[in-house]
Protein backbone atom coordinates (compact mmCIF):
# COMPACT_ATOMS: atom_id res chain seq x y z
CA UNK A 1 0.00 0.00 0.00
CA UNK A 2 2.11 2.92 -1.51
CA UNK A 3 0.08 5.26 -0.15
CA UNK A 4 -0.34 4.27 3.27
CA UNK A 5 3.59 3.96 3.60
CA UNK A 6 3.68 8.05 2.32
CA UNK A 7 1.57 8.99 4.71
CA UNK A 8 3.26 7.45 7.76
CA UNK A 9 6.96 8.58 6.27
CA UNK A 10 5.83 12.32 5.96
CA UNK A 11 3.96 11.85 10.10
CA UNK A 12 7.80 10.38 10.73
CA UNK A 13 9.63 13.58 8.80
CA UNK A 14 7.26 16.01 10.40
CA UNK A 15 7.63 14.91 13.86
CA UNK A 16 11.41 14.88 13.53
CA UNK A 17 11.76 18.25 12.02
CA UNK A 18 8.64 19.76 14.46
CA UNK A 19 7.05 21.43 10.74
CA UNK A 20 3.61 20.67 9.93
CA UNK A 21 3.10 18.27 6.69
CA UNK A 22 2.36 20.84 4.42
CA UNK A 23 5.45 22.83 4.76
CA UNK A 24 7.03 19.80 3.92
CA UNK A 25 6.77 19.39 -0.10
CA UNK A 26 7.83 15.81 -1.32
CA UNK A 27 10.50 17.06 -3.16
CA UNK A 28 12.07 19.51 -0.95
CA UNK A 29 14.98 19.43 0.05
CA UNK A 30 15.00 18.76 3.91
CA UNK A 31 18.28 20.16 4.98
CA UNK A 32 18.36 23.02 2.45
CA UNK A 33 14.49 24.12 1.85
CA UNK A 34 12.77 22.51 5.00
CA UNK A 35 15.42 23.05 7.37
CA UNK A 36 16.89 19.76 9.16
CA UNK A 37 20.29 18.94 9.96
CA UNK A 38 21.67 15.70 9.70
CA UNK A 39 20.90 14.43 13.18
CA UNK A 40 17.44 14.94 12.38
CA UNK A 41 17.97 12.88 9.71
CA UNK A 42 19.52 10.05 12.05
CA UNK A 43 16.52 10.17 14.25
CA UNK A 44 14.02 9.93 10.96
CA UNK A 45 16.68 6.56 10.11
CA UNK A 46 16.22 4.82 13.36
CA UNK A 47 12.25 5.42 13.35
CA UNK A 48 12.35 4.00 10.21
CA UNK A 49 14.27 1.42 10.72
CA UNK A 50 11.89 0.52 13.92
CA UNK A 51 8.70 0.78 11.89
CA UNK A 52 9.67 -1.09 9.34
CA UNK A 53 11.88 -3.86 10.85
CA UNK A 54 14.27 -2.83 8.19
CA UNK A 55 18.32 -1.92 8.46
CA UNK A 56 19.40 1.06 6.55
CA UNK A 57 22.94 1.22 6.39
CA UNK A 58 25.37 4.38 7.33
CA UNK A 59 26.21 5.25 3.55
CA UNK A 60 22.40 5.88 3.05
CA UNK A 61 21.84 8.76 4.97
CA UNK A 62 23.47 10.83 2.77
CA UNK A 63 20.82 9.57 0.45
CA UNK A 64 18.29 10.55 2.46
CA UNK A 65 17.43 14.22 1.22
CA UNK A 66 13.94 14.42 0.12
CA UNK A 67 10.70 12.79 1.61
CA UNK A 68 10.01 11.33 -1.46
CA UNK A 69 13.91 9.27 -1.85
CA UNK A 70 13.70 8.23 1.77
CA UNK A 71 10.49 6.63 0.88
CA UNK A 72 12.03 5.17 -2.12
CA UNK A 73 14.74 3.91 0.16
CA UNK A 74 12.03 2.84 2.77
CA UNK A 75 10.65 0.33 -0.20
CA UNK A 76 13.63 -1.01 -1.59
CA UNK A 77 15.04 -1.69 1.87
CA UNK A 78 11.43 -3.38 2.83
CA UNK A 79 11.85 -5.73 -0.31
CA UNK A 80 14.80 -7.22 0.94
CA UNK B 1 37.99 -8.98 20.70
CA UNK B 2 35.56 -6.36 21.00
CA UNK B 3 32.69 -8.49 20.42
CA UNK B 4 33.52 -10.19 23.69
CA UNK B 5 31.79 -9.04 27.07
CA UNK B 6 34.84 -7.47 29.37
CA UNK B 7 34.93 -5.76 32.48
CA UNK B 8 37.29 -2.16 32.90
CA UNK B 9 38.38 -0.40 35.44
CA UNK B 10 38.63 2.97 36.29
CA UNK B 11 42.23 3.42 34.28
CA UNK B 12 40.93 2.06 31.20
CA UNK B 13 37.44 3.60 31.54
CA UNK B 14 38.92 7.05 31.51
CA UNK B 15 40.90 6.02 28.12
CA UNK B 16 37.71 5.43 26.64
CA UNK B 17 35.76 9.01 27.86
CA UNK B 18 37.32 12.14 28.57
CA UNK B 19 35.86 13.49 31.27
CA UNK B 20 37.42 13.90 34.73
CA UNK B 21 36.84 15.11 38.52
CA UNK B 22 34.51 16.36 38.73
CA UNK B 23 32.53 15.24 36.10
CA UNK B 24 33.74 11.47 35.70
CA UNK B 25 30.49 9.43 36.15
CA UNK B 26 31.13 5.72 35.91
CA UNK B 27 33.17 3.63 38.14
CA UNK B 28 33.66 0.88 36.54
CA UNK B 29 32.10 -0.80 33.41
CA UNK B 30 30.87 -4.55 34.42
CA UNK B 31 30.14 -5.22 31.01
CA UNK B 32 31.14 -3.54 27.49
CA UNK B 33 30.76 -5.13 23.96
CA UNK B 34 28.93 -3.12 21.12
CA UNK B 35 25.36 -4.54 21.59
CA UNK B 36 25.45 -3.48 25.47
CA UNK B 37 27.54 -1.48 27.84
CA UNK B 38 26.51 -2.16 32.19
CA UNK B 39 28.42 0.35 33.98
CA UNK B 40 28.07 1.64 37.76
CA UNK B 41 28.72 4.44 39.63
CA UNK B 42 28.84 4.78 43.70
CA UNK B 43 27.37 7.42 45.02
CA UNK B 44 28.81 9.00 48.37
CA UNK B 45 28.11 11.81 50.21
CA UNK B 46 31.23 13.23 49.43
CA UNK B 47 29.99 14.13 45.73
CA UNK B 48 31.11 17.90 45.08
CA UNK B 49 27.68 18.97 43.84
CA UNK B 50 25.66 17.61 47.32
CA UNK B 51 26.61 20.65 49.28
CA UNK B 52 24.62 22.51 46.62
CA UNK B 53 21.98 20.39 45.57
CA UNK B 54 20.32 20.47 48.70
CA UNK B 55 21.81 21.70 51.33
CA UNK B 56 19.02 20.16 54.02
CA UNK B 57 18.70 17.35 51.12
CA UNK B 58 20.92 15.40 49.33
CA UNK B 59 19.72 14.35 45.89
CA UNK B 60 21.84 13.56 43.18
CA UNK B 61 20.68 16.20 40.52
CA UNK B 62 18.67 14.68 37.54
CA UNK B 63 20.98 16.38 34.56
CA UNK B 64 24.21 14.29 36.33
CA UNK B 65 21.73 10.87 35.98
CA UNK B 66 21.66 12.08 32.36
CA UNK B 67 25.45 12.71 32.33
CA UNK B 68 26.03 9.54 33.97
CA UNK B 69 24.00 7.62 31.53
CA UNK B 70 25.17 9.32 28.38
CA UNK B 71 28.88 8.79 29.29
CA UNK B 72 28.05 5.06 29.90
CA UNK B 73 26.72 5.75 26.19
CA UNK B 74 30.23 7.19 24.83
CA UNK B 75 32.05 3.73 26.08
CA UNK B 76 29.09 1.99 23.99
CA UNK B 77 30.17 3.83 20.66
CA UNK B 78 33.71 3.33 21.05
CA UNK B 79 33.46 -0.81 21.19
CA UNK B 80 31.89 0.01 17.62
CA UNK B 81 34.10 2.86 16.72
CA UNK B 82 37.40 3.06 18.88
CA UNK B 83 38.41 6.57 17.82
CA UNK B 84 38.82 9.55 20.16
CA UNK B 85 36.28 12.10 18.73
CA UNK B 86 34.68 14.35 20.97
CA UNK B 87 31.05 13.46 20.95
CA UNK B 88 28.29 16.45 21.42
CA UNK B 89 25.04 15.18 22.83
CA UNK B 90 22.81 16.51 20.71
CA UNK B 91 19.33 15.52 22.07
CA UNK B 92 17.72 13.80 25.32
CA UNK B 93 14.40 12.28 26.09
CA UNK B 94 14.41 11.37 29.89
CA UNK B 95 11.98 10.23 32.72
CA UNK B 96 12.71 9.94 36.50
CA UNK B 97 11.46 8.26 38.50
CA UNK B 98 13.04 7.98 41.66
CA UNK B 99 15.68 10.04 43.63
CA UNK B 100 19.45 9.30 43.83
CA UNK B 101 21.30 10.07 47.20
CA UNK B 102 24.14 8.80 49.15
CA UNK B 103 24.73 5.27 49.16
CA UNK B 104 23.23 4.16 45.84
CA UNK B 105 24.90 2.30 43.57
CA UNK B 106 23.59 3.13 40.05
CA UNK B 107 23.70 0.53 37.43
CA UNK B 108 23.78 2.47 33.89
CA UNK B 109 22.59 0.12 30.86
CA UNK B 110 22.79 1.34 27.82
CA UNK B 111 21.68 -0.23 24.43
CA UNK B 112 22.18 1.39 20.41
CA UNK B 113 18.89 1.83 18.93
CA UNK B 114 21.21 3.46 16.17
CA UNK B 115 25.00 3.97 15.97
CA UNK B 116 26.79 4.98 12.75
CA UNK B 117 30.84 6.22 12.55
CA UNK B 118 29.90 9.99 13.26
CA UNK B 119 26.46 10.35 15.25
CA UNK B 120 24.47 7.38 16.89
CA UNK B 121 21.19 7.34 19.41
CA UNK B 122 21.00 5.20 21.88
CA UNK B 123 18.67 4.02 24.96
CA UNK B 124 19.81 3.83 28.65
CA UNK B 125 18.08 2.81 31.94
CA UNK B 126 19.23 3.45 35.42
CA UNK B 127 18.84 0.85 38.00
CA UNK B 128 19.22 1.10 42.12
CA UNK B 129 19.13 -2.40 43.36
CA UNK B 130 16.46 -3.49 41.46
CA UNK B 131 14.39 -0.84 40.60
CA UNK B 132 14.43 0.93 37.62
CA UNK B 133 14.92 5.08 38.74
CA UNK B 134 15.27 6.88 34.96
CA UNK B 135 16.00 5.86 31.47
CA UNK B 136 16.58 7.98 28.84
CA UNK B 137 16.90 8.12 24.65
CA UNK B 138 19.89 10.38 23.85
CA UNK B 139 21.66 11.71 20.34
CA UNK B 140 25.19 12.65 20.05
CA UNK B 141 27.18 13.52 17.33
CA UNK B 142 30.83 14.24 16.09
CA UNK B 143 31.85 17.85 15.43
CA UNK B 144 32.60 16.81 11.92
CA UNK B 145 29.20 15.01 11.29
CA UNK B 146 27.27 18.75 10.23
CA UNK B 147 26.43 18.92 6.97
Amino acid sequence: MPDKMQEEILDIVSMVVEKEKKQIPLDAHLIQEVGADSMMALEILAALEKKYRIVIPEEKLKEMTTVNRIIAMAKAARKK
Amino acid sequence: MSKQLRSLEIEEIKKLIPQRFPFLMIDRVLEASPEKVVAIKNVTANEPFFPGHFPDQKIMPGVLLIEAMAQAGIILYRQKFPNDKLLFLVSVKARFYAPVIPGDQIRIKVVPIKLMSKMGMEKAELFVGDKKVAECELSFGSQDAKT
